[in-house]
Order: C-alpha cells, then structure tokens, then sequence
C-alpha cells in the first residue's frame, strides 16, 4: 500500500484495463466496417445495448450461453440491417436513423428487461476470455480484409468515392449490407461482453460506450491497428475511474462523479485536441 | 470486317433524342475517332456501346456476334473497357489498388502477384508507377495512363477513350498518342471521342461525325482535311478568328517579383513579373502543374503572396476576395465541381455565386430574386447553355454546359481582371469561339485577361500576347511563336 492509497497498478487494474480494451475495440472495429463503407454510423450503442439485452435474455431462459451469444448478435444485425436499409432505401439521413435505432434499442431494452428477464432464472454466459480473443481476432481480421482482401478494397473504394466504384463494376449498396452486418456482429460481441462482465442486464447497461468507440474510431483515423491503440488508451481511463475511484488524491476526496466522468472528458479533449488530424473517408454519407 | 458494330442505334428519353438512326463500323486495329460537337451524341453512343445504357432500337454487334448488354460488366467480360472523361482513380487508394478495383484476381490478394503482373503491363507501355503511393500523387498524365493500364488489366481489346487529353499537356498527349498506336500495332482497337481534330488527323485511321444525335459522315481520315472535317463538326464553313493589332491600354494588373508558396511548402510561383493591359488576353502557357493554379489563387485571394501586384493601381495584397471580387476580379477556376460551383444548387443559385456581396444582388440581408433570376438568364444565353430552366441543378447539365454557365458568369458584372483556366475545357469549336469573343469583349470595356490552358495551339490562335510558366517561373518568349514557347515551357531555353 502506497501513499495513494492503493497501488499504482495491480492486477484488477490490468484486466479491467483489458476488459474496457476489448469493448471499445469490437465496437470501434464494427463501426470501422459501416463508416468505411460510407454509412456514418452512430448506432454502435444501440447496437451494444440489444445486443447485451438479448444475450442475457435468450442465454438465461434457454440455458445455454452459446444460443445466447448467438441469439445477441442476431439482434445486434438486425439492428445493422435496418440501419442500412433506412440509410440506404429510404434514403433516411445517417445521424438520424441512427439516432433512431439507439432510442429503439434504449426501450425495447429496458421493456425486455422489465417484462421478460426474470430475477430467478441465473444468467449463463460465455466466460471473459472468449472475447479477448474474439477482439484479438477481429483486429487480425480487419487488417487482413482491409490490406489483402478483394471485399476490403471494395468497402475502401466505395467509402471514398461511391460514384467512382460504380464504374468500375461495384454495386455499393450490395457491398454496404455486408459492411452493416459485419458491424453487428462486432457490436453485438461487444454488448455480450458488457453484459457478461457486469453479470447481469440492468437498464442503459453500455452507458454511452458505443460512443466513446466511435471517438476512438474517429482519433484513429479508421485505421484497425491506430483504432486499437486509441480503444486501449480510453480503456486506460476506465479503468482508472474504476481504481481511483473513492480513494483520496493527494488527501483530496474527489467526488464519485468526477471519476464516472473522466473516460467522457478525456474523449472529449483527445477528439477537440486531435480532430482534424485524421481523414475521414472521402464518400461517408454519400449515396 | 467490323470488330464492332453500332447499326441503327436510336437513344430516347421521354421526347429528347440522343441518338437517331446512327451507325459506326470499326476495323480492328484501328484508331477509331468518332467527332461531334456537345450534345451530338458520341459519349451516349459509347456509353451503349460500354454497355452502360441500353438503347431504344438498334443493334450492337461485337467480334461479329450481336449483343445485348445489360450492363458494363457484360461488356467487361466482351473485352472492351472504357476510360471517361472524368477519370475513375480513387486518390486516397494507391495506385496499385486502384489497379485491380473491380477486376481483382481473387478474394485473397497476393500483393506481389499483382505488383508482378502490373509492372509487367506497365513496361509493356513503357510507363513506370511506384505501385504502393497513392493515387492522389498522380498528375493528369500520370491518371491517364493509369487508366490505360486499367484497361489492360481487364484485358481489354477495345478501347473507348473519351476526351483523353482534355487535361494533358502536348507533350503528355503525343505521349498518349504514341502509346496508343502501339497498342494498336499489338492488336487493339481504339475508338477515341474528341474535340480536337490535330489528333484525328495526325494519329487516328478512320473518323465518324456526329450532329445532333445524327450521323453526318464517315470517313477515312486520309481523305479528309481539318477545314473539311470542322466544317462537317459544326454544319457551316468557319471563318479564322480574326487577328488583331496588340491592344496598348493602360496597365490592368501589374506583377512585381510575386512569390506564392506551393502546397509542399517550396515556392510555386518564384519571382514572377509581368503586366496585363486593358484590353489584352494574355495566355500563360504552360504543362499542368507548374505554379499556375497557385498563381490564379494568389491573385484571388485564396493564397498568400508576397512581393506586388496591382490592379489599376490598387494593392491587391491588402485585399480580401471579398474586396477583390467588389474590385472585379473574376476567375473561371481549375476544378469546375470543386471550386465554381455547387452540384445541387439550380443554375439561378449558382448564378449568384461570388456576387452575393455585391449591391445589385442584394436586398436587405438577402438575395435580390429579381436581379438573380435576371442574370441567370443572361448567363444563359450569354454562350447558349442548354438546360430546361433556371431552376435545373446545374449538376444535371452536360461538363461543357456548365462550362459555358460558369464562363457567362465570370464575364458578367463589369469584371476588371478576368483570371480563366482553361476557359473552353470541354467546350466544341463554336463555343470556344463564343468563349474567346465573350472575353475580348470583356476586355474591350476595360478589363484585361489572364488565361492558362494546357493547348498551346488555343492560345496561340486566341490570345493577344502569351507568356510561359514553367517551375513557377515566368517568362515572355521574344514572339508569338509555336517553337520558342515549346521549348520554354520544358524549360529547354
């Protein structure tokens, strides 16, 4: 025991640390396919939230967490898939419809909750590390489609200038709801993470996560790997809110509120400070 | 024996015809030019052909078989391939990637593989690309090759280029030239849409006129003079543009040792020093990229400066575009879509654009809807754009109708300098003629014009007096002569 009360780092810090990692990250990446693709997308949360809905909901009642998994990212798609057919067909503007789905998801969630999961029945979930590899995995596999794969230089092509891939033989949409499943998928191991290390779904269960993932997308300029990097500093921050939380600095008691905040506010300066720095594909938002 | 054959084609849309009763035939291993002025025909005629559009009536025939494309990717497969006017690289992919987009070998890329194969093309051309740099590096000439090798790639045998030195330097389109021949001599077939006719009759084997959706003639182009082919272009004997003495106004603009500094932070435009006089056209020749887009915004106020420049004795350097604009300045930019207009605006709104401050355009703290609609007709007619109304998005008019709006508006609203980059980009022969005589009229009333265009042969037919850049340095050649200022703007004097 130090001065500062606790130890500058242990070993719940480094998972926790970890844990926040692997969150951000599969959102972030998620996010990367839509927005890569063109569809700005501000729907992570949503997508997080259903998705550690039904993954508690479905895993409880049939008793096997694999179907619950399962039975989560199947929400967290269809999520995907409406955004894109809302973007897409309706011609709905981006922000819109995603804001859109995160309300839906916001109360269909705490509906679900309310009426369908029941106290008694114990919630079965995969265990944690599952989805360190998954996280691990699909930061491989991002790097891999996007560098060397025919379907990551079409997302590319189609994010930077739609137009200019139609001629040459790309049908945009088409590419686009891959793009959308994908980040469900993303997402929804993302939210199954969130509910798996908080044990159990409780109401705005993601808190505004999916957001901090998509300012990590944002700093890392929608590349995988500087992605990743930024998802691990946030989660640094997390994870430090949880540590410090309640302990005194320098003999200072600083208020639980101010800890809750601080992932929130360093976003907020890390997106203010570096902004501009990266590239934004060139085609987001287009047709 | 045709590879291709176009017979009969008609093109409707609604009541407008694009095409009627039009036929081409194109031998194998011929340069094909097929020649028009706007709106005759020939991109939608390709634009068939590629597989992109189907047409009303008519029949396609290719490699002796008739074909029905439903789209460019059954063409593809028929081996052609089409380059359009605006090139289809992608600046922020590399070049490499640019390549194989669309036609890639498989679902998993082996880089090497590609790069392997896509040296092998590019030498095969005698091109050399540094495959894993971004598109974005790429010059005009060095797209355009990228775009041949595209072709390639799709192992494409007919080839349809669509004003392919419509942003080339001579040196870079005789290039083109002498790589199109020798794919030709290897068995390919071009058929090339254009505007200028040195090119047909220097380099191209046969040539099809188009007129307002018709076939006028076909032709082999050793039968066939420049006057006799213009002639058949525009429907009616041309007259030359008449010569005039050298206009001795009083000085418009005067440079002093302007310094304008480049994008990479060296200095675009050194020490430049010449005057423009009222009543002058002054062409600054010159291959693309060498300080005069730099030099236009310096003087527009879009980029610093350093060193003098006065219009009518008036410190520009102390300027704002604003305050220039009030002052006359008028500019007909490089990137039509980028920097003169907005795509979804109509032609009314894009009317007001760069005279919003002005006193006649405004009513309180609005726009004047009277004097906006007034000068969007005026526009208009000014150099015959064709649209339906002044309510039409301007982006849904032809490249060379957006040129003309865009030129009628520089012209408008007393300019003092008129700053045009390549102000007949796109543009047939009697719109270019129109173009030059709406300048020389602009510039009879007291304003003095800076033109750039990348065809040495424009400026030397239309403009009073030409200086060259080259590396950002300006200099006058002792005449106007077509081999002096050739050599000045490769820097060989």
């Amino acid at each position: 025991m130090g001065k500062w009360g606790t130890p500058m780092v242990d070993m719940s810090f480094i998972t926790n640390w970890l844990m926040f990692a692997a969150i951000l990250g599969l959102a972030a990446l998620g996010g990367m396919f839509s927005e890569r693709s063109g569809i700005v997308n501000i729907a992570l949360e949503g997508m997080m939230l259903m998705s550690a809905c039904v993954t508690a909901l479905v895993g409880g009642t049939s008793g096997s967490p694999i179907i619950g998994l399962i039975a989560g990212l199947v929400s967290a798609c269809l999520l995907g898939v409406a955004h894109w057919a809302l973007t897409q067909f309706y011609r709905l503007d981006h922000i819109v419809s995603g804001m859109g789905i995160n309300l839906f998801a916001y109360g269909a969630t705490n509906f679900i909750a309310l009426s369908f999961i029941k106290p008694e029945v114990p919630d079965q979930f995969l265990p944690i590390p599952v989805y360190f590899w998954c996280a691990l995995i699909a930061l491989a596999a991002s790097w891999f489609i996007f560098n060397r794969m025919r379907a990551g230089l079409r997302l590319l092509a189609i994010g930077e200038d739609p137009d200019k891939a139609r001629t040459t033989g790309i049908e945009p949409v088409q590419v686009r709801l891959w793009a959308l499943v994908f980040a469900g998928i993303l997402c929804g191991l993302s939210g199954a993470l969130v509910v798996t290390n908080s044990g159990g779904f409780g109401d705005n269960l993601t808190a505004g996560r999916g957001f901090i993932a998509l300012a990590a997308l944002i700093l890392g300029g929608w590349r995988p790997v500087s992605v990743a990097v930024a998802c691990l500093a946030f989660a640094a921050f997390e994870a430090a809110q949880i540590q410090f939380q309640g302990s005194p600095i320098l003999g200072y008691q600083l208020p639980a509120a101010f800890w809750k905040s601080l992932p929130f506010l360093i976003t907020l300066i890390a997106l203010a400070g570096l902004m501009g720095r990266t590239k934004a594909p060139a085609g987001l938002g287009k047709m | 024996m045709s590879i291709v054959a176009l017979e009969g084609i008609a093109q409707r849309c609604g009541d407008f015809v694009a095409l009627d009763n039009v036929s081409l035939h194109v031998r194998k291993g011929d340069l094909h030019a097929v020649v028009g002025e706007n709106g005759a025909g020939k991109t939608t005629l390709m634009r068939i052909l590629y597989g992109a559009l189907s047409p009303s009536e008519g029949r396609v025939i290719v490699h002796g078989q008739e074909r029905h494309y439903r789209s460019s990717r059954e063409a593809i497969a028929d081996r052609i391939g089409m380059v359009s006017q605006h090139y289809a690289i992608i600046p922020e992919l590399t070049c490499l990637q640019n390549l194989m987009l669309g036609a890639e070998p498989g679902a998993v890329m082996n880089l090497r593989q590609c790069e392997d194969r896509a040296n092998e093309l590019a030498e095969q051309m005698g091109f050399t690309f540094d495959w894993h740099s971004r598109a974005e590096s790429l010059g005009p000439a060095g797209a355009q090759k990228l775009e041949i090798l595209k072709l390639l790639w799709r192992n494409a045998e007919i080839m349809i280029l669509d004003e392919p030195t419509a942003m080339l330097s001579p040196r870079d389109a005789d290039a083109l030239f002498v790589s199109l021949r020798k794919l030709a001599s290897q068995g390919a077939t071009v058929i090339l849409v254009t505007h200028r006719l040195p090119e047909v009759t220097e380099y191209c084997q046969r040539v099809t006129v188009l007129r307002g959706g018709k076939l006028i003639d076909a032709k082999e182009v050793r039968d066939v003079t420049r006057a006799q082919l213009a002639e058949l272009i525009v429907g009616h004997a041309l007259t030359a543009f008449e010569a005039r003495e050298l206009p001795q106004g009083e000085t418009a603009l005067n440079v002093q040792n302007l310094v304008v500094r480049g994008d990479r932070g060296n200095d675009a435009v050194k020490s430049a020093t010449f005057q423009v006089r009222k009543g002058e056209l002054v062409g600054l020749a010159g291959v693309d990229g060498n300080g005069q887009k730099e030099l236009f915004h310096a003087l527009m106020g879009t980029r610093g400066f350093t060193g003098l420049a006065n219009l009518n004795g008036e410190d520009l350097s102390g300027q704002t575009t604003r305050e220039r604009l009030a002052a006359g300045v008028r500019i007909i930019a490089e990137d039509r879509l980028a920097e003169a207009l907005v795509e979804d605006w109509s032609l009314a709104d894009n009317a007001v654009l760069g005279f919003q401050r002005l006193p006649s355009f405004r009513v309180g703290v609005g726009i004047n809807e009277a004097t906006k609609a007034d000068r969007a007709q005026q526009f208009i007619a000014k150099f015959n754009t064709k649209c339906t109304s002044t309510d039409q998005a301007i982006g849904s008019l032809s490249g060379g109708n957006q040129q003309r709006f865009i030129a009628a508006r520089a012209l408008g609203e007393n300019p003092s300098l008129v700053l045009a980059f390549q102000p007949a980009r796109g543009l047939d022969i009697d719109a270019t003629r129109a173009v030059y005589q709406g300048l020389r009229d602009a510039c009879s009333q007291g304003a003095g014009a800076l033109i750039v265009s990348f065809d040495l042969d424009e400026l030397l037919e239309f403009c009073d007096r030409i200086l060259v850049i080259n590396g950002g340095v300006v200099s006058a050649p002792h005449q106007k002569e077509r081999a002096e200022i050739g050599q000045l703007m490769v820097g060989a004097i």
